[in-house]
């Protein structure tokens, strides 16, 4: 019997002024009816290429250089867009990763939807129509369809879009479903709800979905079986048990390791070394070979083809081979093991003081947007506090007031009132603050306070944003950048010049020499975001604040990211506040933990008490979403 | 082979790669794009240099009335032929090209220098104000502006090159000015701003250090178009004869003698001053969409 | 349903005061810039005869043209009589301005008018057939001939035409609406319209095309092009229904903010073709100190300019609403 979708030897190819990028190279697998395949792997490492290839979506620039593609045994790698569109929805459709652009924002919702189902069915009545519509709104959980369908999609949240690009993808009742990581846009609590949606609805349709994502997680939690992609190949495939039980290819676990689960109980994260190569010149070999510790010789000569492990679980490494030496995988199973944690240092001086701090957009005329509601705490000398939330319950906000970002308008201020007006960076519109914030002792929200110790506050405070691409300007090199807080405050170089500065910070957070003279486009994400942590440690700061400084990333860039934090506060000893939606991360690497919930701090507590008994609702509501011993995943692990 | 093979299975570990050479992104320096522009600017700098040089190489006076040899057909002795007045053309162009593009020259620095303000102080003013002035912006930019030129040329009365240069510089302003608003409003957002400030760059700082090379890329692009349309406006002028009065040759001057041209059907009088023109023109656009080329731009979807 | 009704009424008589409002201050402004300008307003009545005149002659015409009151006074004056639908008499034609322009209007808007939807519909189709072949040859060549004739100046466009069609291969007219004498015949005004309309569009036209293609560019590269392909779309259904649809609100403003520029462009084109229009008699006016003519023009193309400008408000609101613009 001919598979569902068998995909043989596919290469994809983009053309990019620097040459041509080798997405996908060489790629085999198959699907059957019904099942569920997650394709695992970091960005860049071509699974998106792969699904856009199979559904003919890829861009001008992008192409199939090799391979088949067959649907029920015929093969549609040579289709042209008019047999195409055809197949497109009935037999496959895609739900694409940011919710937020991928509908269009001048249709309604209904629309959109009954669109996709008239395009199968042009003899559908009007009524029959609506119908359809709302019975697929009903279908992705979306209440009040009858009003709802009327309204466009900037009324909805991220979300809510989501279900409605659900509701289209199932609107042609496809056999095969492509899911381009189509929770990572999404927030913590709601990426689960998604998440379930998904699970059910395949269920009860039954149909195959091919499941992209980079988290380890969600794959154990959503796929049948799971296909580990690297560099463009897939490095191994298997049963979800296969693959999370016995890993078999270097890469896997790798990856695995540098789960922060896994990293209970240790100072610091695993981390694959290195970055993954550029697509642009394959090296030879095994493209893992140079970031694997236990690389072969003939890694580096020959690529290795797919070992057989069982029927159902292949792996490409050499390791497999009957030459190689056996190795037992370094994965260690370890989540009863109690979470690293530093002692708590009780008697610790309280650096920054937050009391009933209040921030207050207004949106327009007469309405306002209470973005931080009341929010009282303590970050003491030496303590990495981490706040969590999901995005628009303040904690953005909270940073910027704590940095002095909003500036206050002086003459309230200085009558007494603990009230002040102003205008936000942009000038755009007048909010208002209440509450006080004490940073040594001193009230940074009173003006005259702060302009008194500006330099000071200017000195020992820095921030670290979550998008290193805006944070760093473009048109400075990266000494430039790095050195730049020195030269506003005449500081005079401790290390005798800018230049050798600016070395000794990069040698520092662990950047390359070579890269002083680079512009911030010449590197990747991780490194970018190292240099603004150079830029910010310059200054020997004593409160870091750092605003989603490794949600951007890779995980494996993540983690190691958060090991250069640990490292960095232990060397020198700043108070850190570090703000994160991914509670493992934050788990890992903080203190105490304070919880933020539509504008409200609803729990504060030292870390290890906090995730063992969560108080507040929410906090529960977040914990749930995460990996633990009751869940799919958590029994994989143990 | 196979003995090199066997030992091929022995753990090495991580080994580094040669680092591979990292190549520049090319970017704005593609193969067509640069032809073009390689183009643009040698044909530019000929036609620069030669209307600022060109009594090294012209041996004839453009104004001298010859008037026995009046109309007279391309030709050895006239290398473009004479206009209804005897004027040799291809001495005209040289020394009108001098004119026309010095106009346009100082306009530009005039429209680039209000634009350059306005928009930076409306970039930097609170909200009411900004929407104010681009308010006023938008209005004045859909003035008709041959109209507004007329206008204020006759109120300043008798045209010269500086009376000239100074309205098309105040009536040419309005793009730039809303481009460099738009572009200090979103760098002000960027958070490599918002990060400087919080390390205490004050405002001269982050003008110099940030705003500035980030427009001035942006703005390359209007201020050469603005030459271009400068010189366009001078022309226009004086074909319809607001502009510099005849005696004074610039190219649009030359052409405002087709009147009399059509009617001798001397087309050369027409021909030759626009073909300069336009080809002066051209290579303005050139270098101007040289410079604007989006990169940025995602691939087609469709 | 009422009240959606009395706040349109509201936002319209508002935006109504602000269009009163402008033209008081424009007529103002205007009346007083144009009689800064030096140069003798008797000249364009009088003629040569002026500088014959005597002293007391001389006063005797500035009293009888109202030109000795002082400033303030003459702009009162000029408001009243306005108010009343009387805009004086043009010094030079010696005839009531609105006579003298109601002759010319109708052609200008004639020439303008179908310029302008010639523009429009062939810069989008242009624009969409660019788009289509981003980057193939059909799309080169349109780019590299619209480059080069959008670089021509309108006036030599208009040049090369008269000296191509009408000098050299007499094909068509080069000058005037109409043969004299045949005043109702409509081919032979369809005949006298092709060149002058060809130069307003070829200036034009490359400009709007241009950007029309850049912007379906742009949004042919949003995320929801490939969600509405994958739900089974053809190429063409997606880029008429959903990227055409986004790209046309701000199509359509920018077209309307343009209409006083396209108008303000076949001023020139007129001259060139000695088309009776509203282009001849501006450059006349404003060079003869024609103050009464100057200032119905100047009002002319300020009322224009508004009313587009009103448009675009209107489409934009329209597309807030719609939540195009978010």
């Amino acid at each position: 019997m001919a598979e569902l979708l068998e995909v043989q030897n596919l290469s994809v190819s983009f053309e990019t002024p620097k040459g041509e990028v080798q997405a996908v190279r060489d790629v085999s697998f198959t699907l059957h009816t019904g099942e569920v395949l997650a394709v695992v792997g970091e960005s860049g490492s071509g699974k998106s290429a792969l699904c856009k290839a199979v559904m003919k979506l890829l861009p001008a620039s992008g192409r199939i250089r090799a391979g088949g593609i067959y649907i029920n045994g015929t093969d549609i790698s040579r289709f042209g867009e008019r047999k195409m569109h055809k197949l497109r929805g009935k037999l496959f459709s895609m739900v694409f990763q940011d919710p937020m652009t991928s509908l269009n924002p001048t249709m309604t919702i209904g629309a959109q939807i009954a669109e996709a189902v008239r395009i199968h069915d042009p003899k559908i009545t009007r009524r029959q129509l609506h119908d359809r519509v709302v019975e697929l709104m009903q279908l992705v959980e979306i209440d009040r369809a009858q009003e709802r369908m009327h309204l466009y999609p900037h009324h909805f949240s991220g979300g809510m879009r989501q279900r409605c690009v659900m509701a289209i993808a199932l609107a042609g009742n496809p056999t095969i479903l492509f899911a381009d990581e189509p929770t990572t846009a999404l927030d913590v609590t709601i990426q689960a709800q998604i998440l379930g949606l998904f699970r059910k609805i395949q269920q009860d349709l039954g149909m195959a979905t091919v499941f992209v994502t980079h988290d380890l997680n969600v794959a154990a939690e959503a796929a049948d079986r799971v296909a580990v992609m690297y560099a463009g190949k897939i490095v191994e495939i298997g049963t979800t048990e296969e693959i999370f039980r016995d890993p078999r290819h270097p890469y896997t676990w790798g990856l695995l390791r540098s789960l922060p689960v896994y990293g209970r109980g240790q100072e610091t994260l695993y981390t694959i070394p290195g970055l993954p190569p550029a697509l642009l010149h394959p090296p030879k070999g095994d493209a893992f070979a140079c970031r694997n510790p236990y690389a072969l010789a003939i890694d580096y000569e020959e690529e290795p083809p797919l070992f057989r492990v069982s029927d159902t679980h292949y792996a490409a490494t050499w390791l497999l081979d009957e030459r190689a030496p056996k190795i037992t995988p370094p994965v260690r199973k370890t989540t009863d093991l109690p979470l690293y944690g530093r002692s708590v240092r009780k008697e610790q001086e309280i650096l920054l003081d937050v009391q009933h701090l209040t921030h207050v957009f207004p949106l327009d005329k007469k309405t306002t947007f209470k973005a931080v509601d009341d929010v009282s705490f303590q970050i003491k000398r030496g303590e990495i506090f981490g706040l969590i939330g999901e995005s628009g319950s303040g904690k953005s906000t909270v940073a910027r007031l704590i940095m002095n970002l909003y500036r206050p308008n002086d003459g309230m201020a200085a009558a007494g009132k603990r009230q002040f007006h102003g205008q936000d960076t942009q000038g755009r519109s007048r909010l208002h603050s209440a509450g006080r914030i004490l940073y040594r002792g001193i009230d940074i929200t009173d003006p005259a306070l702060f302009r008194q110790y500006k330099k000071m506050l200017q000195t020992t405070r820095q921030i670290i944003f979550q998008d290193s691409n805006s944070s760093l300007n473009q048109r400075m090199k990266v000494w430039d950048i790095i050195t730049e807080p020195l030269r506003i405050q005449h500081i005079v170089p401790p290390r005798g010049s800018l230049r050798a500065e600016a070395k000794f910070q990069m040698h520092y957070v662990g950047l390359d020499e070579a890269y002083l003279n680079r512009y911030p486009t010449e590197l990747s994400g991780g490194q970018r975001q190292r240099v603004a942590i150079a830029r910010a440690l310059s200054m020997e700061p004593e409160l870091l604040v750092a605003d989603e400084p490794v949600a951007s990333l890779d995980v494996s860039i993540q983690a190691q990211i958060v090991n250069l934090f640990r490292h960095l506060q232990q060397e020198h000893g700043f108070s850190f506040l570090f703000i994160a939606h991914d509670l493992a991360m934050v788990e890992f690497l903080c203190d105490r933990v304070g919880v933020m919930y539509q504008g409200k701090l609803v729990e504060t507590g030292e870390t290890r008490e906090l995730f063992a008994n969560p108080r507040h609702p929410y906090t529960k509501a977040l914990l749930s979403a995460m990996p633990k011993s009751g869940s799919r995943f958590g029994e994989m692990l143990a | 082979m196979a003995v090199r093979m066997e030992n091929g299975f022995k753990i090495v570990g991580i080994r580094t790669l040669p680092r591979e050479e990292q190549v520049r992104p090319r970017g704005r320096w593609d193969k067509g794009s640069g032809r073009v522009f390689t183009g643009a600017v040698l044909v530019l700098t000929t036609i620069i240099l030669g209307c600022f040089l060109c009594e090294l190489f012209v041996a004839r006076d453009p104004g001298y009335l010859d008037l026995r040899n009046y109309c007279v057909l391309p030709g050895r002795e006239f290398l473009f032929g004479t206009d209804t007045m005897g004027r040799d053309i291809f001495a005209m162009i040289w020394y009108g090209g001098r004119i026309s593009l010095t106009i346009g020259i100082a306009a530009t620095m005039l429209s680039t220098i209000l634009g350059v303000v306005f928009g930076a102080l409306s970039g930097c003013a609170p909200a009411w104000a900004d929407a104010l002035m681009m308010r006023l912006v938008e209005i004045l930019l859909s003035i008709p502006s041959l109209m507004a030129v007329i206008l204020i040329q006759a109120i300043l009365g008798e045209a010269n090159v500086f009376s000239i240069s100074f309205v098309l510089g105040i009536t040419g302003w309005m793009s730039i000015a809303k481009v460099v608003r738009s572009e200090v409003r979103q760098i002000r957002e960027c958070e490599y701003v918002i990060a400087s400030r919080c390390m205490g760059g004050g405002f001269f700082h982050i003008l110099w250090k940030h705003l500035t090379p980030n427009f001035v890329s942006s703005i390359m692009f209007m201020v050469v178009m603005n030459i271009r349309s400068a010189i366009v406006a001078e022309s226009t002028l004086s074909f319809m004869g607001i502009g510099l009065p005849v005696e004074v040759i610039t190219w649009g001057s030359m052409l405002s003698l087709s009147e009399d041209a059509m009617l001798a059907n001397a087309w050369w009088i027409i021909l030759f001053p626009g073909a300069f023109l336009v080809v002066a023109l051209l290579c303005f656009t050139g270098l101007g969409n040289h410079l604007r080329r989006n990169f940025n731009r995602g691939q087609s979807n469709l | 349903m009422t009240g959606n009704r009395w706040g349109r009424i509201q936002y319209l008589g508002e935006k109504l005061l602000i269009l009163i409002v402008s033209l008081l201050i424009l007529s103002a402004a205007v009346f007083y810039i144009s009689r800064l300008a030096p140069g003798d307003p008797l000249v364009s009545y009088y003629g040569d005869r002026v500088e014959k005149m005597s002293l007391t002659e001389r006063e005797w015409a500035e009293d009888r043209l109202g030109l000795n009151e002082p400033l303030a006074v003459q702009y009162a004056c000029w408001l009243e009589n306005a108010l009343r639908g009387d805009f004086g008499i043009s010094y030079k034609y010696k005839l009531p301005v609105v006579t003298v322009i109601r002759e010319r209007i109708g052609n200008t808007l004639l020439l303008g008018g179908i310029g302008f939807v010639l523009i429009f519909v062939l810069a989008l189709l242009l624009g969409i057939a660019c788009a289509c072949h981003e980057g193939r040859l059909l799309d080169s060549v349109i780019c590299g001939i619209g480059t080069v004739s959008s670089c021509i100046p309108e006036f030599w466009v208009s040049l090369l035409l008269v000296l191509v069609f009408s000098v050299n291969l007499k094909w068509l007219p080069g000058s005037g609406a109409h043969t004299a004498g045949q005043t109702g015949d409509l081919g032979d005004r369809v005949r006298h319209l092709i060149l002058p309309l060809t130069a307003v569009v070829l200036g034009h036209l490359w400009y709007y095309a241009y950007m029309v293609r850049n912007r379906i560019l742009e949004e042919v590269g949003a995320d929801y092009v490939l969600l509405a392909k994958a739900k089974g779309l053809t190429r063409g259904r997606v880029l008429f229904r959903h990227c055409l649809q986004n790209v046309l609100p701000s199509y359509l403003s920018i077209m309307a903010i343009s209409a006083p520029h396209i108008l303000g462009g076949t001023y020139i084109i007129e001259m060139v073709f000695s088309y009776p229009g509203l282009g001849t008699l501006t450059y006349e006016s404003a060079r003869y100190h024609d103050y009464n003519l100057l200032m119905i023009l100047c009002m002319l193309t300020g009322i224009i300019v508004m009313l587009c400008d009103l448009a675009v408000q209107m489409v934009c609101k329209r597309g807030t609403e719609k939540g195009a613009w978010p």
